[in-house]
């Protein structure tokens, strides 16, 4: 293969393959589209469905879980509406709208749930991709202090600062990204049913102490067969069946 | 002191006049948070058994105790006192405990009224107290065979049907016959029974009872059962020893011959049947609390500003599994917000299922439109009347002022961004998709991008390593030659080629001499300018190189002379010449001098 025949190969691919990413973003954004006609035209249950789809097919956008939150809270399902809000809200912490529904749909929820705690709100604030560029960052900056110093040692002085700054930088943001990426990790048991009674015990003939309510946000502390057992407040721990909530990562 | 005490006594005998019931003491503990519980060892019993009374004084001693009034008991024993210090890490007391039995007249209900003590010159109340004293059923006393055993067990059940979660207080009695002088402690067994709960194991006061024609000593040992599922459920048989009659140091002195005696405590398997609670008029806000219950709510302030907290205390009282009574329902709370509340289980038995569970919230009204706190509604299911009940607090009326926008409390630590303002409905839908990304696990579980932070980590390494080998260099002159040399003999090799096909005769046998001579100089440690055909015999020859290479270098050496006094030479005859200079090189460089 000569070198012009090697070049045109290279483009027509190149060519294939943004017009395929295109042909895509386009048939996304149809279908989002669509989901929001099928909103606006107050179908909230044919939208939530195309919204969910699209999600099923593997793309996530921060504005398909907000629609998908608010098509669920129109709805009338707050526990569903709050699992889309919290996942848009991993995907764009500081989006003042997704923290408005949020709290606008939490004000509703009665019953027990678990509010996270002004630390695990602190991390939360960065997503932990956000983290993790911003502990790589520093990580760079360090060492690339350290190398100039092995080149330049006359340098060290001039540098000694950065190298300090980079060092605490990079232990401060790697330790801010282990606490974001634990709390990610926890799971939050969000209810999904009107009234779900919580049990003694991971059996339906446990006696069932207190009854929470959709869109209650419990800790999800252990898991047995179909039950996971959550703490309810600081006093109360007990056991909910698996379907009646929606599982969701992070405090 | 002793008269006063038999004359009250003597006043706790069914019918008497009511008269003040005094103990007076000369001395007065210093005021601390001084408390006083009023308790019973047991809370149910058979007709004919006695029950103990303890009175406790946490924090100071009392003046006075006045007006206890048993109806339907009668004392039979003396008051008697005990004094004990409790240390914890975070304080010490003083704990006074009076102490008398009583046998109930009849069976029934008893309510022991809240009696009241002086201390520290404040009038304080118990609070009452229920025994259920049940007729005398030849089910719950030994049959008179078990006269000839000296020790044994027997099981008495208040009830065998139960609901699910209803507790019941179980009794173990270890029956001792009156020869047995002396026991060791029994062996500790745990009842056990599927489907059910057992609390803690409570051993209350002894006390004797008569068995066909003996006198026996009986050890209660109490424990609150609670069923978790309905059906026929079983407490399993137990299996324990107890030893009797262990000899003392005294009798060992003595040459008591008598020897201890190990007694079977076994007890047979108890079936219970336990009901489900029933299905019909469950109130709307039962949360499966069973028992028998109070309750009281209090609320404060209820003169608030928009946003201002109320504490709402509600505290349920009486008889039941405490632990597993969940907050009532909170419907009709929607303009309040409020935050999780906190519980708290104050048993007033040692079998944690008499006394109270306080829960305490914080609720805040969102607007001023707010009249009156929600009533609170608790509902239980009483087994006693097989039925559900509700206990109601009517609304709490509430003042809500409007909040100053400009005297609105600020939480600490949160911004406008964190609390955004409450809206009206939510936040409309997007209508353009934007950012739009496959699921993809996070960056620091993809490997490309840990890769990537190696490689800073890889340059430090590299230049470190670069580092060291230059100041290694750098003090070390005799390798700092070498590697110097060793440059010249590869840059002056490709030399000699070029020169030979050029062939440049003078510039090539120069280029060759010197060569020689800075790798003989480097190998020897001397100057390169010093170094002639001369070194080969003098120092090289004493080192036992080779001959051959000795022969060599003489060869080249030779063959640099001649080419000054006959310098023309084709170019294949020069070229001829790099390769064995190459190999003396070669071998010069791979010789230890």
């Amino acid at each position: 293969m000569n070198p012009r025949t090697h070049m045109q190969t290279v483009l027509s691919l190149a060519l294939f393959m943004a017009l395929t990413v295109s042909g895509l973003a386009q048939d996304i954004s149809a279908t989002f589209d669509s989901a929001n006609k099928l909103y606006g035209q107050g179908k909230f249950s044919e939208a939530v469905a195309a919204y969910e789809k699209m999600i099923q097919s593997g793309t996530v956008s921060p504005a398909i879980y907000f629609n998908l939150g608010n098509a669920y809270f129109k709805s009338g399902q707050l526990g569903r509406a709050i699992a889309s809000f919290r996942e848009a809200e991993n995907l764009t912490p500081r989006d003042p709208d997704v923290r408005a529904n949020l709290q606008f749909i939490r004000a509703r929820v009665q019953g027990p749930t678990v509010s996270p705690a002004p630390w695990q709100r602190w991390f939360a604030a960065l997503t932990v991709n956000e983290w993790a560029m911003l502990t790589a960052v520093a990580l760079w900056i360090w060492l690339a202090a350290a190398v100039l110093i092995q080149f330049r040692p006359a340098l060290k002085q001039s540098v000694r600062a950065l190298l300090w700054c980079g060092g605490v930088a990079t232990l401060v943001c790697g330790g801010c990204m282990g606490a974001a990426w634990s709390g990610e990790s926890t799971k939050t048991a969000i209810v999904i049913k009107s009234d779900a009674a919580v049990h003694n015990g991971p059996l339906d003939e446990a006696p069932t102490g207190v009854t929470v309510h959709d869109g209650a946000e419990l800790t999800v502390l252990d898991t047995k067969n179909d039950w996971l057992q959550v703490r309810v407040d600081n006093q109360r721990v007990g056991w909910l069946k698996r379907e009646q909530v929606v599982l969701a990562q992070g405090a | 002191m002793r008269k006063l005490l038999r004359h009250g006594i003597q006043w706790l005998n069914p019918g008497a006049n009511p008269l003040w019931f005094g103990l007076f003491f000369a001395l007065v503990s210093p005021a601390f948070a001084v408390t006083f519980t009023a308790s019973l060892d047991r809370t149910s019993i058979v007709l004919g058994e006695q029950v103990i009374l303890s009175l406790t004084f946490d924090g100071a001693q009392p003046t006075e105790i006045y007006n206890p009034r048993f109806d339907g008991l009668q004392a039979v024993s003396g008051l008697s006192s005990s004094t004990r210090m409790v240390v914890t890490p975070e304080s010490q007391s003083t704990v006074y405990t009076y102490t008398i039995a009583l046998e109930p007249v009849h069976a029934g209900q008893l309510v022991i009224p809240p009696i009241s003590a002086k201390v520290n010159g404040q009038v304080m109340s118990s609070q009452p107290l229920t025994l259920r004293v049940a007729a005398v059923d030849p089910s719950t006393m030994p049959p008179a065979e078990y006269a000839d055993k000296m020790a044994f067990l027997w099981v008495v059940l208040p009830k065998t049907n139960l609901y699910v979660n209803e507790p019941m207080v179980a009794e173990f009695r270890i029956y001792l016959r009156s020869d047995v002088r002396r026991i060791d402690n029994p062996q500790q067994f745990s009842p056990e029974g599927s489907g059910l709960t057992f609390g803690p194991l409570v051993q209350g006061q002894r006390y004797s009872r008569r068995v066909g024609n003996a006198n026996f000593t009986v050890m209660p040992l109490s424990v609150a059962i609670t069923p978790v599922k309905s059906g026929t459920l079983s407490i399993n048989p137990m299996n324990a020893s107890i030893v009797l009659n262990n000899r003392d140091l005294m009798e060992s002195i003595w040459g008591d011959s008598s020897r201890p005696v190990q007694a079977p405590l076994t007890s047979p398997r108890l079936d219970l049947q336990v009901s489900p609670l029933p299905t019909a008029n469950v109130p709307p806000g039962f949360t499966g609390a069973v028992g028998s219950y109070t309750m009281a709510v209090t609320a404060g302030p209820t003169n608030v500003v928009a946003g201002d907290p109320i504490t709402l205390r509600i505290q349920i009282s009486g008889h039941g599994a405490l632990d597993s009574i969940a907050l009532p329902d909170a419907s009709g709370w929607d303009n309040f917000k409020a935050y999780p509340p906190t519980a708290k289980v104050n048993a007033t038995d040692q079998l944690g299922i008499e006394g109270s569970k306080t829960f305490e919230e914080i609720v805040t009204p969102q607007n001023s439109d707010i009249k009156a706190l929600p009533a609170i509604a608790f509902s239980f299911f009483d087994p006693e009347q097989k039925k559900y009940r509700t206990l109601t607090q009517p609304a709490t009326p509430l003042v809500v002022r409007a909040a100053n926008p400009g005297s609105m409390p600020a939480v600490a630590g949160t911004t406008p961004a964190e609390n955004p303002k409450p809206t009206a409905d939510v936040i409309p839908i997007r209508q353009h998709l934007g950012m739009v990304a496959p699921l993809k696990p996070p960056l620091i579980q993809q490997p490309w991008f840990l890769a990537l932070q190696g490689v800073p980590v890889f340059a430090l390494l590299s230049s470190v390593i670069w580092r060291k080998r230059k100041e290694n260099l750098a003090n070390n002159p005799r390798l700092r030659r070498r590697r110097q040399v060793a440059q010249l003999v590869r840059e002056g090799l490709e030399e000699l080629r070029s020169l030979a096909s050029q062939n440049k005769s003078d510039e090539f046998f120069a280029t060759l001499f010197r060569l020689l001579q800075e790798q003989l100089g480097e190998r020897l440690d001397l100057p390169a300018t010093a170094i002639t055909e001369a070194v080969i015999d003098e120092r090289l020859r004493p080192r036992g190189v080779p001959e051959e290479m000795l022969a060599s270098l003489h060869e080249l050496f030779q063959t640099c002379n001649l080419a000054r006094y006959a310098p023309i030479q084709s170019s294949q005859e020069l070229a001829a010449i790099v390769p064995k200079l190459d190999n003396v090189l070669n071998e010069l460089r791979e010789l230890t001098v």
